[in-house]
């Protein structure tokens, strides 16, 4: 165990007392002080122990920090929007800094981001891969596709608005938004799963 | 008698005498070798005639019009000998319209009749699988046809739910 290790993991520890973790008596003490390789474990049997002693309420922060740090959207792509999400898992604007990495399958996402024109006929799939993925879940609307049916809003074949399928917790505006902007709607969701501490 | 296409003389005068009842020739329009109205009946047979005497091996669009009282189904064949286009329109009436299927002559015809059924409403007799293209099963409007309206996406949606 070098220094500069202990230190990285008592600042991540700290950074989540201060923001989500009220209650002071909460046992972080005991995480802190573990060998970093053995961090995993020790966390899980910690998180175990806690629930088992019936302490869930102070073991939801450490979930919700966990979970809104590391959202995977689900790898797939509607429309010319699907060509700025994908920009903005590239070299370039790399949304993996913020730990959201693209996954192609539902059971292993958290996060729907609706990326361009959702026609009626393709409503049946997005409803099916939306209950697919496992609990708990978000979505986004990016685009003014995704948001209100965009500029084939009064088209017989386009779903005005894909709030009226799934669930929307953050709308991105613009067609289309630039890669920027999806991070910022990321970034607004996460701040949205804090808030929620849920 | 409009101005005739010397490679299809001699088909032209065939294909009259051989559906006296059931072919007009039209006036020729720009790119078209000729045009030709047929029958809803024996669309099918000028069609199979048209490929092996005529050698319109190609089917290269099924597709319709709502011309408001009635409807008209579009057939354009190519002709690699000819190197040309010949088109077939048969009318049918807007209620119930049924014209035979041409997929067993141009496998081809699958997919644009289905579009044409999707779109216009129009029921191709003897299509191996006549189902909807690009709106989703139990969707119960022919949006090309003249009569739907361009609703309010409120009432568009309500009118699309499907499920
Ligand atoms: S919002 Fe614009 S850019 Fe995005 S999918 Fe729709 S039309 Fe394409």
């Amino acid at each position: 165990m070098s220094d500069s290790e202990t230190s990285g993991t008592s600042k991540i520890i700290t950074h989540v007392r201060e923001a989500d973790a009220p209650e002071p008596e909460v046992p972080f003490a005991e995480i802190e002080i573990v060998q970093s390789k053995e961090f995993i474990p020790v966390v899980k049997e910690n998180l175990t122990g806690m629930i088992q002693r019936g302490m869930e309420a102070a073991v939801k922060p450490v979930f919700n920090w966990a979970g809104r740090n590391s959202l995977f959207p689900l790898h797939w792509g509607l429309a010319c929007c699907a060509i700025e999400f994908a920009a903005g898992f590239g070299a370039r604007w790399d949304g993996e800094r913020f730990g959201v990495v693209p996954r192609s399958s539902p059971r292993q996402c958290d996060l729907l981001i609706v990326n361009g024109t959702v026609t009626w006929k393709l409503s049946h799939k997005l409803i099916t891969l939306w209950e697919q993925m496992p609990e708990p879940k978000w979505a986004i609307a990016m685009g003014n596709c995704a948001t209100g049916g965009g500029p084939f809003r009064t088209a017989y074949s386009v779903v005005p608005g894909v709030d009226k399928l799934v669930p929307i917790d953050v709308y991105i505006a613009g067609c289309p938004p630039r890669p920027e902007a999806m991070l910022d709607g990321i970034l607004r969701l996460e701040r949205l799963i804090r808030e929620r501490r849920g | 008698m409009p101005e005739e296409n010397p490679p299809l003389r001699p088909l032209i005068p065939g294909i009259t005498a051989q559906f006296p009842q059931d072919v007009t020739v039209l006036p020729r329009r720009k790119d078209m070798l000729a045009v030709l109205k047929v029958t809803p009946a024996r669309v099918a047979e000028v069609a199979k005639y048209l490929r092996d005497v005529g050698s319109f091996e190609h089917c290269a669009l099924v597709s319709g019009v709502d011309w408001v009282d009635h409807l008209e189904v579009l057939y354009h064949l190519w002709s690699d000998s000819l190197k040309g286009y010949i088109e077939l329109t048969v009318d049918l009436p807007s209620e119930d319209p049924h014209v035979p299927s041409v997929t067993e002559i141009w496998r081809g015809a699958n997919w644009h009749e289905r579009e044409t059924w999707d779109m216009l409403g129009v029921r191709f007799d003897g299509h191996p699988d006549l189902r909807r293209v690009l709106m989703p099963e139990g969707y119960q409007f022919h949006p090309l046809r003249k009569s739907f309206e361009l609703h309010e996406p409120e009432e568009l949606e309500v009118k699309a739910r499907h499920v």
